[in-house]
C-alpha cells in the first residue's frame, strides 16, 4: 500500500511536470530550448545537492534547517582560506568543505547525543553558523578567483554545465543507496519506527549522525559551486535555501513524518520548481510571482496526495 | 466518610510532598525565572562596564524596538503549545504592514488602517488552520507554502517599493503614553492579558491539553479541530497587532521584514520555555526571551563586540540554552 | 445493591470496522450500585463495547438506553453528560499538567466572571483525593512525577468530579503491584456502596470473584453469557471465554534439556533488576512470572543490551560477555521478541519481507547492497514455516492480524538463528488459534536446542509451557519452581509474598 501510494504520488508529479513544461513552452519560444534548459540545470544544482541530502534526513523523520547557513559559512571560508590564509584554492575549497561537514557533524551530535529535537537543534545552529559567517567575513567579499575555478560553476563539460554532472552523479548514487542498500533500508526503518529499529539491532544513532554530517557536506559542496558560479563570496549566501530544498523534498512525496520518500521524487519536485520559476519569468511574470505559485503548488500537491491516500485501502 | 479498612501507610515519594508557594513557582515557571535572572545579571554586568547601557535612550531601543517581536511570539507560543509550528509569520507581518500602510496613505481612517492587519491576519491564518486541522497537512508544510505565497505575493505586488508619506497620527509606535513608549505598554498589556487567558480560561487550558496528549484531549471531549483553527486565527490576530507596532516605527514601510524574523519569533517562544513537542510553556516566557535577545544584542554593542559577531554570539547563546534545557529535562526523567 | 433496574442498558449492539464485525448483537446492562465484570480474551470485543458506552464509537445497530431514555452519543461529552465516565487502561492524562488540572480539565469550576477558579479547583481536588483515601497525593504535583497507581487514582478522581453514575474501568489492575491492587479494590467497593455502577473489565479471575456482583463473558465479538457471580466457578468462566476446555491449550513438547547456554550471576540494573542469578539450558523453556512492574521486562532489556547491566556477570556458553547494545546481543545469539509489538517489534508501514530481514540485513547483503532475491526467499520460507497468513510478502505488516504480526516478529528473530530466545508476552493480543500455533513453534524450537526465556502475565501459559518457573517481584527473584511442583497457588504466592521483604531489604 505504501509503495503503491508512493508510485502514485510520483506519477502524479511527473504528469504535472509534463503539463507545466508543455504550457510553459507555449508561453515563450525561448523556454523549451536546449540552452535554456541546461542553464536551468546549472541554476538548480545547489538546491538540488542540498535537497538530496535533505531527502534522507526527512525520511528519517528529522529536518535540517541549518543548511543555508552552512552554505554561507563554507562560501566565506573558501574565500578567506584562499585570500587571507594564502592556501592554494583547491586546498581552500577542501578546507571549507571540511568545516561545513564538521558543522553538519555537530548538528548530528547535538541531535543524537543530547536528544535535542532536530527542528530546534538546527534552528539554533542556523543562527550560529550564519553568525560565524558574518563574523568571519566582516562584510567583505572575496573576488578575483583564477580562471580555472570557474570551470566548476560557469563552464560546460561535454556540452553540459559542469555542476549539472555533479548533481546527476549525486542523484544516481543517492537513489541507489536509498533504494538498494542496508543504509537506505535503515533510513526508512528509522523514519517509520525508530524504537522498533533500535530493538532490531539497527545502528539508529550512527545512521542519523552520518546523515546530518552528509547534509553539511552537501551544503558545503554546494557552497563551492555557488562561489564558482557567481564569482564572489558573501556572508548571506544560501539564506533561505533550506526552505527551497525542503519544498522540493516534500513536493517530491517524502513524508515530513519520515519513513517515505525517494530521490526520484525529490528531483522531479526540484525540476518542477525550477521550470515554474524560469518559465513564468520568460512569460513575463515577475520572479516573485513564481515564488507565490510554488507555495501554492506545494500545498495543493500535498493536499491532492493526502486525498489520494485516504481514498486508498488504509487500515 | 464510612469506616475504612486500614491500608498500609504509603511512603511519600520525592516531588509529592505538598509544595510551598516558592517551590510551586519554580516548578511551574522555572524557565521564565531563569530567563528573567539572565536579563537582570546581564543588565548589572553591562551597566558596570558601560553605564550608558541603562540610559533612557538605550532602554527604549531595547524594549520598544523589539516589542513587535514579543507580540508575535505570544501567538507563536500558543501555536507551539498546541503542538504546531508556523514558519510564515515573518512574511505575514510583511504583507500586513504593506496593507496597513497602503490604507493609511490612501486616506482611510487611521483606526481602519490599524484594524485591517488584525482582521486580515486572522483570516489568512484561519485558512492555514483549516488546512492543518481538516485537510490534515502538517503545519510545517502548510506554513512553508504560505511563506512562499506571502513573500512572493508581497514583492510582486509592491515591486519592492517603500511606502512613504505616512500620516503622523498613524505612527503609534513613536508615541508615548503616561511617559512610556506605546510599544512597551502594548507588549506588557498583551503579555499579561494572554497569560491570564491561557491560565484562567477553559479555552486557554485546552491548548495545553491538545499539545500535551491529543488522544486524551479527544477522550475528554475537547473539539480539537475547531480549537486548532481558532488558535491559528488568534495567532494571526497577534501577528496583526505586531504588524501595527512594526509598521509604525519609522516614517516609511519597507516591503521587507528583518531576515529570519519567523525564526527569531520561534526561538523566542522556545527559549522562553515552550516545549517544541507541545503541551508546556507560557507567553510570559516568550516575552522575557524576546527581551533577553534584545538585551544581549544591545549589550554586545556596549561591550564593544563587533556588530558582525552579534549573530554568532546570539546563536551560541541559543544553542547553550537549548542544551541546558534538554539536560534539565533529562535530569527530571 | 437493592436497585435492580439497570441505569445503562445496551441491546443488540453491533459494530464493524472496515467490513470486519467486531461486535455482534451484544446485550449488556449495568445497575446502580453493582460491579459488573466484563470478561473475554483479547479481541473479544470488550474494548469496543466500552468505547461505545463512553461515546468514542457509535454503534452500527442496537439500542442504547441510559436512565430509561434512548441515547445516541456522538462524543465523550455526551456520555459524560449522562454520568458515564471511563478510566482507560492507557490512562489518558496530561503528564505536564498538575493533578488538579487533570481532574478538572474540560470541566472547570468558574467564578462569577466566568474565569477558572483555581482555588476552587485545588480545594475540590483535595476533597476528591481525600475521598479516595489518597492524602499523599498533591494536587499541584505534575502528573509525570506520579506512579501508575497514583495516576489511576487521578483518573478515578476525574470521573468522580463529573458525578459519574457509571464508572467503566478498563483493566485497572493490569499494571499495579499487589498492595496497590488491594487499595484499588477497596476504592471500588466504596464507590459501589455509594451507588455508583461499575463496569469492571479484567481477565484476572480472582479479582472478579472478589469484587463482582455479576459477570458477562464475550467471545469473538458475541455475547456468551451473563451470570450472577455465585452461579459460576473459575473453570466455567475460562471455558466460556476460550470456547473449549483449557487443557488442550498448551501442547508442551518434551525436549532434551542440555548444557547451560546462558548463565546470569548477580545481575543489576537500577532499581528494577536486582541481584538476578539463573541458568538457562539448551532445549529448556524457562518461564518468568511476576506482576507488571516486577522487573521482568527490565531484566529482558538488560540481557538484550537496551539498558546495559550496571554490575553482575553474564556468561554465554561459559564465556563471560558484556552486552551493551541490541546489536551486540544479536551477534552473541540472543534474540528478544518485545512486549509492545506495535512500538518495539514491527515497522508496520513496511512489507513483511523487509520486517523479516530487519535483524539480518548484513547477512543478506553483499557489501552494502541488499540481495533482494535472497531476502524474498528467506521471507517466503518464514511465511510458510510459521504459517503467516498474508496476501504476499510485499504486504505491509500493519495490515495483518495481531497473531500474524507476532509471527512476523518471531520470524525476524529466528532469522538470526538465536541460541537464546527471549519472548516477552508472546501471546498478548493474539487470538486463540494463533496462540496455540505460537506455542507449537516454541515447542519445535526447543526440540532444535534453542533455549527460551518466556515472560508472561498469563499464569496458565507460564504453568503450561515452562520447564521451570522463575518468579520475580520488586526487581528480584522470589521463587524458582520446577514444572512438576508448580501450582497456581505456589507461583501466585511467590509473586506477592516476598515483595515487602525485598523492599525492606534493599531500602
Amino acid at each position: 500500500m505504501a509503495l503503491r501510494s508512493l508510485i502514485r504520488h510520483e506519477t502524479f508529479l511527473a504528469l504535472l511536470l509534463v503539463i507545466v513544461l508543455f504550457v510553459l513552452s507555449q508561453q515563450s519560444d525561448r523556454f523549451f530550448t536546449v540552452g535554456n534548459l541546461l542553464n536551468q540545470g546549472r541554476l538548480m544544482t545547489e538546491v538540488g545537492l542540498i535537497a538530496i541530502a535533505m531527502t534522507f534526513v526527512i525520511a528519517t523523520g528529522g529536518i535540517d534547517l541549518s543548511v543555508g547557513s552552512i552554505l554561507g559559512l563554507s562560501a566565506i571560508l573558501t574565500g578567506v582560506f584562499w585570500q587571507n590564509a594564502g592556501l592554494p584554492l583547491p586546498f581552500a575549497a577542501a578546507g571549507a568543505i571540511a568545516v561545513g561537514t564538521l558543522a553538519g557533524f555537530a548538528n548530528g551530535v547535538i541531535i543524537t547525543r543530547f536528544r535535542v529535537p532536530p527542528l530546534i537543534a538546527t534552528l539554533a545552529t542556523l543562527a550560529l553558523y550564519r553568525g560565524l559567517a558574518e563574523g568571519i567575513s566582516q562584510a567583505r567579499s572575496v573576488r578575483g578567483y583564477p580562471e580555472w575555478f570557474y570551470l566548476l560553476g560557469q563552464r560546460d563539460v561535454l556540452g553540459v554545465p559542469t555542476q549539472l554532472w555533479i548533481l546527476i552523479l549525486a542523484a544516481v548514487v543517492a537513489s541507489i543507496i536509498l533504494a538498494y542498500t542496508t543504509w537506505g533500508r535503515t533510513v526508512y526503518a528509522v523514519g517509520s519506527n525508530e524504537v522498533a529499529s533500535r530493538f532490531s539491532g539497527l545502528a539508529v544513532e550512527k545512521t542519523k549522525l552520518a546523515l546530518y554530517t552528509a547534509s553539511g557536506f552537501a551544503a558545503s559542496v554546494a557552497a563551492v559551486i555557488f562561489v564558482s558560479r557567481v564569482s564572489t563570496t558573501r556572508s548571506d549566501m544560501g539564506s533561505g535555501i533550506e526552505l527551497d530544498a525542503i519544498t522540493a523534498v516534500v513536493l517530491g512525496g517524502t513524508s515530513i513524518f519520515g519513513g517515505r520518500g525517494t530521490i526520484v521524487g525529490t528531483m522531479i519536485g526540484l525540476c518542477l520548481i525550477q521550470a515554474l520559476k524560469n518559465g513564468l519569468s520568460l512569460a513575463g511574470v515577475k520572479g516573485d510571482g513564481t515564488i507565490m505559485l510554488i507555495g501554492a503548488v506545494l500545498i495543493l500537491a500535498i493536499l491532492a496526495s493526502n486525498l489520494f491516500e485516504r481514498s486508498g485501502t488504509r487500515t | 466518610m464510612t469506616a475504612m479498612v486500614d491500608l498500609p501507610p504509603v511512603r511519600s515519594r520525592t516531588g509529592l510532598q505538598r509544595q510551598g508557594f516558592i517551590r510551586r513557582l519554580f516548578s511551574e515557571y522555572g524557565q521564565e525565572i531563569i530567563v528573567l535572572s539572565a536579563i537582570l545579571v546581564l543588565f548589572v554586568v553591562v551597566t558596570l562596564i558601560n553605564p550608558r547601557f541603562i540610559s533612557a535612550n538605550n532602554l527604549t531601543t531595547i524594549f520598544s524596538g523589539n516589542a513587535y517581536i514579543a507580540v508575535a511570539a505570544i501567538g507563536m507560543a500558543m501555536i507551539i503549545v498546541t503542538g504546531h509550528i508556523d514558519v510564515s509569520v515573518g512574511a505575514l507581518i510583511g504583507v500586513l504592514a504593506t496593507i496597513s500602510g497602503t490604507l493609511a496613505v490612501a486616506g482611510y481612517p487611521i483606526w481602519f488602517a490599524w484594524l485591517a492587519p488584525v482582521v486580515v491576519g486572522m483570516a489568512i491564518n484561519a485558512v492555514i488552520g483549516i488546512l492543518v486541522a481538516y485537510a490534515r497537512i502538517p503545519s510545517i508544510v502548510v506554513t512553508l507554502g504560505a511563506l512562499s505565497i506571502l513573500r512572493g505575493g508581497l514583492i510582486s505586488v509592491t515591486g519592492g517599493t517603500w511606502i512613504t508619506d505616512l500620516p503622523p497620527d498613524f505612527l503609534i509606535a513613536q508615541k508615548r503614553l503616561l511617559g512610556f513608549p506605546v510599544p512597551l505598554l502594548v507588549m506588557v498589556a498583551l503579555t499579561v492579558l494572554a497569560a491570564l487567558w491561557m491560565r484562567y480560561t477553559a479555552f486557554g487550558r485546552s491548548l495545553y491539553a491538545i499539545g500535551g496528549n491529543a488522544e486524551a484531549a479527544l477522550a475528554t471531549g475537547i473539539p480539537i479541530a475547531r480549537r486548532t483553527v481558532a488558535v491559528f486565527a488568534i495567532h494571526g490576530a497577534f501577528a496583526g497587532l505586531a504588524t501595527i507596532l512594526f509598521a509604525t516605527q519609522l516614517q516609511v514601510i519597507q516591503s521587507t521584514v528583518p531576515p529570519n524574523l519567523e525564526l527569531t519569533v520561534i526561538t523566542a517562544a522556545v527559549i522562553g520555555g515552550v516545549s517544541i513537542l507541545g503541551g508546556t510553556g507560557t507567553v510570559i516566557g516568550s516575552t522575557l526571551a524576546t527581551i533577553l535577545f534584545a538585551t544581549i544584542g544591545s549589550a554586545l554593542i556596549f561591550v564593544n563586540v563587533s556588530a558582525y559577531w552579534l549573530r554568532a554570539v546570539i546563536g551560541l547563546l541559543i544553542l547553550a540554552t537549548v542544551l541546558a534545557d534538554m539536560l534539565r529535562r533529562r535530569g527530571r526523567g | 445493591m437493592s436497585d435492580t433496574t439497570p441505569y445503562v442498558s445496551l441491546k443488540g449492539m453491533s459494530k464493524s470496522f472496515i467490513g470486519i464485525k467486531v461486535l455482534k448483537d451484544v446485550d449488556f446492562d449495568v445497575r446502580p450500585g453493582e460491579v459488573h465484570a466484563l470478561l473475554g480474551e483479547n479481541g473479544a470485543g470488550k474494548s469496543t463495547l466500552i468505547k461505545m458506552m463512553s461515546g468514542l464509537y457509535t454503534p452500527d445497530a442496537g439500542t442504547f438506553t441510559v436512565g430509561g431514555e434512548e441515547v445516541k452519543f456522538s462524543s465523550t461529552r455526551d456520555a459524560a453528560a449522562k454520568g458515564i465516565a471511563t478510566v482507560y487502561q492507557e490512562l489518558l492524562l496530561f503528564p505536564e499538567l498538575s493533578v488538579a488540572e487533570n481532574v478538572f480539565l474540560g470541566n472547570y469550576p468558574r467564578t462569577a466572571a466566568g474565569i477558572i477558579d483555581w482555588a476552587e479547583v485545588r480545594r475540590r481536588t483535595r476533597d476528591l483525593l481525600d475521598q479516595l483515601d489518597s492524602p499523599e497525593l498533591d494536587g499541584d504535583a505534575k502528573v509525570l512525577t506520579l506512579s501508575v497507581a497514583q495516576r489511576q487514582r487521578v483518573e478515578i478522581a476525574k470521573a468522580l468530579s463529573k458525578d459519574a453514575r457509571i464508572l467503566i474501568m478498563d483493566e485497572p489492575t493490569a499494571s499495579l503491584v499487589e498492595s496497590d491492587v488491594q487499595r484499588l479494590m477497596e476504592v471500588v467497593r466504596q464507590l459501589r456502596a455509594r451507588g455508583v455502577g461499575i463496569v469492571y473489565v479484567s481477565h484476572r479471575l480472582p479479582e472478579i470473584f472478589a469484587l463482582a456482583d455479576r459477570v458477562t463473558v464475550l467471545r469473538d465479538g458475541a455475547h456468551v453469557a451473563t451470570r450472577n457471580i455465585e452461579e459460576v466457578d473459575e473453570q466455567q468462566l475460562v471455558s466460556m471465554m476460550v470456547g473449549r476446555p483449557i487443557d488442550s491449550l498448551f501442547p508442551k513438547a518434551e525436549a532434551k534439556i542440555g548444557e547451560p547456554v546462558l548463565e546470569v550471576k548477580s545481575l543489576n540494573h537500577g532499581r528494577q533488576v536486582r541481584d538476578i542469578s539463573f541458568t538457562l539450558r539448551r532445549g529448556e523453556i524457562l518461564g518468568i512470572a511476576g506482576l507488571v512492574g516486577s522487573g521482568r521486562t527490565e531484566l529482558a532489556l538488560t540481557l538484550f543490551g537496551m539498558t546495559p547491566a550496571t554490575s553482575g556477570e553474564i556468561l554465554m556458553e561459559g564465556r563471560p560477555v558484556r552486552i551493551t547494545s541490541p546489536r551486540q546481543a544479536r551477534d552473541l545469539g540472543i534474540a528478544y521478541v518485545p512486549e509492545d509489538r506495535g512500538l518495539q517489534g514491527l515497522v508496520k508501514a513496511m512489507a513483511i519481507r523487509k520486517n523479516v530481514s530487519m535483524a539480518t540485513m548484513e547477512r543478506l547483503s553483499s557489501g552494502i547492497f541488499i540481495k533482494a532475491g535472497a531476502e524474498a526467499r528467506r521471507a517466503l520460507e518464514a511465511v510458510k514455516r510459521l504459517s503467516i497468513r498474508c496476501r504476499d510478502i510485499a504486504q505491509p505488516v500493519g495490515e495483518l492480524s495481531g497473531g500474524n504480526q507476532q509471527k512476523v516478529v518471531i520470524a525476524k528473530w529466528l532469522e538470526t538463528v538465536p541460541k537464546v530466545l527471549i519472548l516477552d508476552e508472546p501471546t498478548r493480543g493474539v487470538d486463540v488459534g494463533a496462540k496455540a500455533e505460537i506455542h507449537t513453534i516454541m515447542g519445535e524450537l526447543v526440540k532444535q536446542g534453542v533455549a527460551i526465556l518466556m515472560i508472561s502475565s498469563e499464569l496458565p501459559e507460564v504453568l503450561g509451557m515452562s520447564d521451570r518457573i522463575l518468579v520475580m517481584s520488586g526487581g528480584g527473584i522470589t521463587g524458582e519452581i520446577d514444572r512438576t511442583e508448580a501450582t497456581p497457588e505456589r507461583v501466585g504466592a511467590a509473586m506477592t509474598a516476598h515483595r515487602n521483604g525485598i523492599e525492606e531489604a534493599v531500602r
